[in-house]
């Protein structure tokens, strides 16, 4: 009924369509997308991240946190992730534009805990910001932060040690049932130190041109547009 | 169906042969390849199971093993996902079709030597990724975790199994193509290249941004719909008509769907980008393109129960049958999930939300998996050339299965609605969203248990079956060969 060529020639056509429209297409309209060069403060947004968080990153890539944490920040009236009456996880949406210096982008598809896009400039629920103290007894007990969390410990990226003279400067203060030994303390590993670096990197504020409207995505080149119908 | 008598033919999978026993010997040529397949798809699918009850527990019950590095959920999570999907989904599609593909171009497998080999190089590689991901080497890209130096290899593997299906169409006597084909081929075709870009554009050589975003929801989506889904929906073009001794209804209309799947169907996955960041359009295109779906869902819908109606009483005859029914109505549901989440006020609800695990749940074992066993309740004893040694067991197999599916893709969904419609509301703190949604969470590991003990029933059922069967029959190719040399042309 259909000859064999056919159905291998209209297969590969229809495969090709996807392809060349959806891959190829925005790979080369994202060409229009640069770093915005902010003449005031003299930087390019999106920043790189520094050298120890970009470490922290290929922690959270390897103990697989994207299986529970997004990290994408959806616009007002689309779910409650920030505005008037929404959950403060951002103060703005995510745009393409905040993720061009990922190597690797984690979306995530599941919000298990909360979205972590802009957790560094977020608050705590008593209103002090975010720090590597508190992360690292969060990291190492969740529960004892916070009563009712259903975070998985950490415990793994600590390391408990003799105490050597004034002990170390990053030992968690621990107390109850938590605390070590006595003449011992729990300290970060440097995996652990790297994976707070990355949550404290974890920060998109700036306010690009686009978001200061309702985003809308910028007019593919002329050249791009007529290589990407090829 | 009036008009059903009055088409040629060919709308029966297979042509009457000349040659009384050109099936035998075709199943028989299959036979070592097959076990291998199915063998160690049945070893991955049970493995899953562990991994995946040990992560479902993790979630209601954190502390659940939480010292050790290597049993810790983000690690736990897409070994059972990247198993399931690699260890048992394509062991076992590549049984299905290897043996769809012969039985409908009345072809032999010539010999079997390479394809044991890419069988066994598919192994190891899939071995190695889910390996690789527990010790740490996960790419945290979903379904892709496999760490990169497992893809290389699972490319060789693919080509030395996929290469057998062309083969044993080449060598067919059947210049048909029947609509099975026409899936067969689309699935055989579309992997290696979704699965060789999304390596190249997300693991070796990233693409900037967001890009990555799209390429992988192309690439998950199009795993979905043309290689699990199309494999299955070869596997239901075949059965249906087969067991119920009748054609197809409707048939002209297949093509239309089956074409109306490949050429939009492949853009339908984007609209899980709904409100994130990537370009508005590609928002847009990817709702039209869910929207679409309605095409397939009713020509299929108008294939499958058009002519199963009136034939229901088959059901009780046929275990096939039942577990292939069973899929149809799953992926049924499926696209009509699949076309709701297309509509913003749907999307902002599910999104990110257990019920995009229900979803994935109902396509993968409700739809594939349910459609597969299905078929290898037909194709087993065939092959084997011995009856199933259990008939219990495969009752206890079906009943687990289906039950297992409803309660999990049914709490999951349930428990995501309700986590949704928390999300939504930022006046519920966060823990309260946890505590509400653990319900489900416990119901759904039940479900994983009761479809545990199916897959147990299964397992046992297939290796004493095995066992028996273990004496090489006389119907085996070379007294055949020696009785009729034409059949092997
Ligand atoms: C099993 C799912 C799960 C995994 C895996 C997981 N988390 Fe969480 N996470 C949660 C839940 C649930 C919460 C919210 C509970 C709470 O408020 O304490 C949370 C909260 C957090 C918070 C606090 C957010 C806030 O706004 O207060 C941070 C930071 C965090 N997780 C980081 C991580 C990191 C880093 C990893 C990987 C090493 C990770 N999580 C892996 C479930 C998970």
């Amino acid at each position: 009924m259909k000859p064999a060529p056919f159905l291998f020639l209209g297969i590969f056509c229809a495969l090709s369509f996807s392809f060349v429209g959806l891959v190829l297409t925005n790979q080369l309209t994202y060409g229009a997308f640069t770093t915005h060069v902010d003449e005031d403060e003299g930087k390019a947004f999106p920043q790189p991240l520094p050298g120890l968080a970009a470490q922290g990153k290929l922690v959270y890539q390897d103990l697989g946190c994207v299986a529970c944490h997004t990290q994408q920040v959806r616009r007002e009236g689309f779910g409650a992730d920030f505005g008037e009456r929404g959950r403060g996880w951002g103060e703005r949406q995510s745009v393409a534009r905040d993720y061009l210096r990922d190597e690797r982008v984690l979306l995530g598809s599941q919000r298990v805990g909360p979205d972590l896009r802009n957790f560094a400039a977020r608050k705590n629920a008593d209103g002090t910001e975010h720090n590597a103290e508190w992360l690292f007894k969060y990291l190492y007990a969740p529960t004892s932060v916070v009563r009712e969390s259903n975070m998985p410990r950490y415990a793994f990226l600590f390391k408990t040690q003799p105490i050597i003279g004034q002990g170390s400067s990053k030992a968690l203060k621990l107390s109850g049932a938590l605390a070590p030994a006595a003449g011992y303390e729990v300290v970060p590993t440097s995996r652990g130190e790297a994976l707070v670096a990355y949550l404290l990197s974890l920060k998109d504020t700036y306010a690009y041109p686009e978001t200061k409207n309702i985003y809308t995505a910028p007019a593919p080149k002329a050249g791009a547009k007529q290589e990407g119908h090829k | 169906m009036a008009t059903d008598s009055s088409l040629p033919s060919d709308l029966t999978p297979e042509r009457p042969s000349s040659q009384p026993h050109e099936a035998s010997v075709i199943d028989a040529s299959l036979r070592t390849p097959l076990t291998v397949l199915i063998s160690s798809a049945l070893i991955w699918l049970l493995a899953a199971s562990v991994l995946g009850i040990i992560a479902a527990w993790k979630l209601h019950t954190p502390g659940f093993l939480d010292t050790c590095e290597f049993m810790t959920y983000g690690r736990i999570q897409p070994a059972q996902s990247n198993a399931f999907i690699y260890g048992w989904g394509f062991n076992a599609a590549f049984a299905v079709s290897l043996w769809l593909m012969a039985r409908l171009s009345r072809g032999m497998l010539p010999g079997s030597g390479v394809l044991l080999l890419g069988a066994a190089f598919w192994n190891v590689g899939v071995t190695l990724g889910v390996g690789g991901i527990i010790l740490g080497f996960s790419t945290s890209i979903e379904w892709l975790e496999m760490p990169g130096f497992a893809a290389p290899l699972l490319l060789v593997a693919y080509a030395l199994i996929g290469a057998w299906s062309l083969v044993v169409y080449r060598s067919g006597r059947s210049s048909e193509i029947y609509a099975s084909q026409w899936y067969l081929f689309a699935a055989l075709f579309a992997f290696p290249w979704i699965y060789s870009v999304a390596q190249v554009l997300l693991v070796f050589a990233p693409v900037r941004g967001t890009v990555q975003s799209i390429v992988h929801v192309w690439f998950t989506s199009n795993l979905f719909l043309l290689w699990f889904a199309s494999v299955a929906l070869a596997a239901v073009y075949y059965f249906l008509p087969k067991l119920l001794l009748k054609p197809v209804s409707n048939y002209y209309l297949a093509s239309l769907a089956f074409w109306w799947l490949v050429v939009f169907g492949s853009w339908a996955g984007l609209s899980r980008l709904l409100g994130g960041p990537v370009p508005a359009w590609v928002q847009t295109v990817g709702a039209a393109a869910s929207f679409m779906m309605i095409v397939p869902l009713v020509v299929i819908g108008m294939n499958v129960f058009g002519t199963l109606s009136g034939h229901w009483s088959a059901l009780k005859g046929s275990l096939t049958l039942r577990f292939i029914v069973f899929g149809a109505v799953a992926f049924a549901l499926w696209l009509l999930a699949l076309i709701a989440g297309a509509t913003q006020g749907f999307a902002s609800l599910t999104q990110f939300t257990y019920f995009t695990a229900a979803e994935g749940q109902l396509g993968l074992y409700g739809f594939f998996s349910m459609v597969v066993f299905g078929a290898l309740y037909y194709i087993v004893p065939r092959v084997l050339n011995s009856d199933w040694a259990s008939v219990p067991l495969a009752g206890v197999h079906f009943v687990a299965s289906a039950l297992g599916v409803i309660l999990l893709v049914g709490s999951l969904a349930l428990g995501g609605l309700t986590q949704g419609a928390l999300l939504a509301d930022a006046k519920v703190p966060f823990a309260g969203i946890t505590q509400a949604s653990l319900p489900y969470l416990f119901s759904a590991n039940v479900g994983l248990l009761v479809l545990a003990i199916g897959q147990i029933a299964f397992a046992l059922n297939f290796f004493w079956t095995l066992a028996r069967a273990s004496a090489p029959s006389v119907r085996s190719v070379k007294v055949l060969l020696a009785a009729q040399p034409e059949v092997s042309r």
